[in-house]
């Protein structure tokens, strides 16, 4: 059975307020994506008051955040099929992938807090460095933690094919990491 | 000719009395999910802080009463002053009071029950009492100094521990902020009934609506700017700080990317009170509805491309121009309504009220402050009055002469609806005719003191200037004063005021047809809006209206238009 026919078992209230939340998470990443704007404007803003950036003698390794960015958006992949299988009312599908999607966000979230400890330079390119991988590191572990709890209460049955949104939602939040973190990945190591 | 039904979907002619709620001061005391007592939460909040804001402002024109220091004893003390007056009176008091007027009336006026996200929209509300709280609590702990601005280094090196706090307080108001503004956006999209397309919407709702896009897009850079700022003052970084690699110019551009959108946060819900209260008073349909919608979304979108104007002195020359294009531009849209405004009042049976009478004060000043506003634009002239009074002048025409002004308008209009009880006209004129003339002459000379030279943030000034500050002090304390009669006749009314009835001015949108103040469900059914919210003068608007009386009754001071009006082109 799809997706679009199962939402239709839903109550019309039910239906208002899968709508209304849909649209209000999605607002709410258009408009929170905005402080990761900003703050890539404060990396460029500092990089063109410097001569060099990063600054001379400062070498940024990239092996390791780009194998990091490539577990993150693995993690959301694994993530989203999940969510795509509890919509068809495989919970087994949904606990496999979200279990390797959880495992692969949780590696990211341990290297790049070691590189946000290790983070190299001095001075406003540190600073700046520090500051997007914390602003970011900070999103990742809130939003983690709930899809920990997410995780928990899906392996006990609590959702199903019509009742998904805390998934759902995570889903999203989880998405929202990853977009975020792919803008931050190409300012600091690419551009 | 419209169709005509009755609204709540209950056969014509049927007469029910629909219970009214029996709400105690306790309940707005309390936590509460229902969108009425959060619209009342914000707006008795915003009062309270209205009056210390206002108490802050008196005590400033006391001080500039003479040009030597006499109320505070340092210009430190003089500097806290102005910022938390500032800060009060935007954060909390003409944003948090727009918000209440549209937590009430948007499910009204779509006909819904509630917000789209009730608990969300109550944990909005309660991060404005501790964030007041934090904000006031800030000049006991060591002065903050950088005006509302907080422009480093004055908030970095020169301002005490308070600073610290103002910035931790905006930032909870700007994240009650977004999360007020998420939920209108969604219940505006999603909860209109059956029968309200978009081009049926009151122009009140497209007005928070356009608000809410400009919040959700700017405010997240008010908080990233913020979150630097408290890292700079307690966490040993040095963005703004040019000694030491950092750049305070930094901060101008992200302050000003979400502060002057945050101008029109603060007059575009005015703006569509005005739309409402003009309308209706003066009986004819608004000319120029979608023009005034649309302009609406034209200044959030072009709001985005003007903020450098604030920064003409300290910009590069080549984006001066630029800027001075776009800051010119925005007053289009903003002339478009005008123009709309006028052209509904043009031939309108006007009735004036006190609502009328504050929306015809905003009309006049506002167009003072938007003229003074092109005048900035221009680099060669803001140049010379750049951080001197006529700056000041400029944005009380535009945050008193348009956003209070236009709260002052809403209170008359809705307060029937929201307490049952209609407000003492007789003393809203005298609040009117207080506040019109001592609005004026407080706020028009400082044009003037600005244009000779008088630099603005300072207590102590040339000699020179005194004659013109003692008249802009003495018309301040009268405003002051003004305000109380509102007050008090706001406070007086609760009990001793007529009883509104449903539809004491025979409106037509969706919050009117309903009882005063209206039942926990907002409405019995789902109601049914009449095919054009401001369609006044028809023989469908009189049936559909005495269908509303007919079923909730009248009150005791029933607004009995004089004969209809030949409908004038609605100009769309």
């Amino acid at each position: 059975m799809t997706q679009h026919v199962l939402e239709q078992k839903l109550t019309r209230q039910e239906q208002q307020a899968l709508r209304n939340r849909r649209t209000g998470l999605a607002i709410f990443q258009l408009s929170w994506i905005m402080t990761f704007v900003c703050l890539i404007i404060v990396n460029f803003t500092m990089r063109g008051g410097s001569p060099t950036w990063p600054p001379e003698g400062v070498t940024v390794g990239k092996i390791i955040p780009t194998l990091m960015t490539l577990a993150l958006i693995g993690s959301s992949v694994f993530i989203r099929r999940g969510t795509k299988a509890l919509k068809a009312d495989n919970i087994a599908g949904f606990t496999t992938n979200w279990r390797y999607g959880l495992a692969l966000g949780g590696l990211f979230a341990v290297v790049m807090a070691i590189e946000f400890i290790r983070a190299p330079g001095s001075g406003q390119f540190l600073n700046v460095y520090r500051l997007m991988i914390g602003f970011h590191h900070v999103h990742a572990m809130a939003i983690g933690y709930y899809l920990i709890r997410v995780y928990q209460n899906g392996r006990r049955g609590v959702y199903s094919a019509t009742d998904f949104w805390p998934v759902e939602g995570g889903t999203s939040l989880w998405d929202f990491v990853t977009v975020a973190w792919v803008l931050f990945y190409v300012v600091l190591y690419i551009i | 000719m419209a169709s005509i039904t009755v609204p709540g979907g209950l056969a014509e002619g049927e007469i029910r009395k629909l219970e009214r709620p029996k709400l105690r001061i306790a309940d707005y005391l309390r936590w509460s999910v229902d969108h009425k007592i959060i619209g009342v939460q914000y707006m008795v909040t915003a009062l309270f802080f209205f009056i210390i804001g206002g108490t802050l402002a008196m005590m400033i024109r006391w001080e500039l009463l003479t040009p030597n220091l006499d109320v505070v004893q340092t210009g430190s003390q003089f500097n806290t002053l102005f910022s938390v007056h500032a800060l009060v009176m935007i954060f909390l008091w003409i944003i948090p009071m727009f918000a209440g007027f549209g937590n009430f009336l948007v499910p009204l006026m779509l006909g819904a029950k509630d917000m789209a996200f009730p608990w969300l929209n109550a944990f909005a509300f309660w991060l404005i009492p501790p964030a007041g709280l934090l904000l006031l609590g800030s000049m006991l702990v060591g002065a903050p100094e950088g005006g509302w601005t907080m422009y480093p280094p004055l908030s970095t090196i020169y301002s005490g521990d308070g600073q610290t706090l103002a910035a931790l307080a905006a930032h909870l108001l700007g994240i009650s902020s977004i999360l007020g503004a998420i939920n209108f956006i969604v219940t505006i999209k999603n909860m209109r009934p059956e029968g309200m397309g978009w081009w049926q919407m009151p122009l009140f709702c497209w007005a928070i609506l356009a608000t809410s896009i400009i919040v959700v897009m700017a405010t997240p850079f008010l908080a990233g700017a913020l979150t630097l700022l408290i890292l700079d003052r307690v966490g040993g970084t040095s963005f703004f700080d040019a000694t030491k690699g950092g750049d305070p110019q930094l901060w101008q551009n992200v302050f000003w990317f979400y502060s002057h959108p945050a101008v029109y946060i603060m007059v575009l819900p005015g703006m569509g009170i005005l739309s409402e209260v003009l309308s209706i008073h003066a009986r004819k349909p608004i000319f120029g509805y979608k023009m005034i919608a649309l302009s609406s979304l034209g200044i959030a979108i072009i709001g985005f491309t003007v903020w450098a104007h604030h920064m003409f002195t300290s910009l590069a020359p080549q984006l001066r121009i630029p800027f001075m294009i776009t800051s010119m531009i925005i007053a289009v849209p903003t002339g478009i309504k005008i123009f709309s405004w006028l052209g509904t009042l043009w031939g309108g049976k006007i009735r004036l009220n006190s609502a009328m009478l504050f929306g015809l004060g905003f009309l006049s000043m506002f167009v003072i402050g938007g003229i003074s506003g092109v005048m900035l634009a221009a680099v060669p002239f803001d140049i010379h009055v750049h951080d001197t009074y006529f700056v000041v002048s400029h944005l009380h025409f535009v945050l008193f002469g348009g956003s209070v002004f236009t709260i002052y308008a809403g209170i008359y209009h809705w307060y029937p609806k929201i307490t049952g009880r209609m407000l003492n006209e007789r003393w809203g004129k005298v609040h009117f005719w207080l506040t019109y003339p001592a609005f004026f002459f407080t706020f028009f000379p400082m044009h003037i003191a600005g244009m000779l030279g008088m630099p603005r943030r300072v207590a102590i000034y040339l000699p020179e200037f005194q004659g013109i500050n003692t008249i802009i002090s003495i018309s301040g304390f009268v405003l002051g004063i003004s305000t109380f009669v509102l007050l008090i006749n706001m406070i007086v009314s609760l009990r001793n005021g007529k009883i509104a009835g449903a539809n004491p001015w025979r409106a037509l949108t969706l919050e009117w047809a309903t009882t005063s103040p209206p039942p926990a469900t907002n409405f019995v059914d789902d109601p049914v809006p009449f095919v054009d919210p401001y369609g006044y003068g028809s023989q469908g608007s009189q049936e559909y209206l005495d269908a509303v009386d007919r079923r909730f009754g009248v009150g005791e001071e029933v607004f009995t238009p004089r004969p209809a009006p030949t409908p004038a082109p609605s100009g769309d």
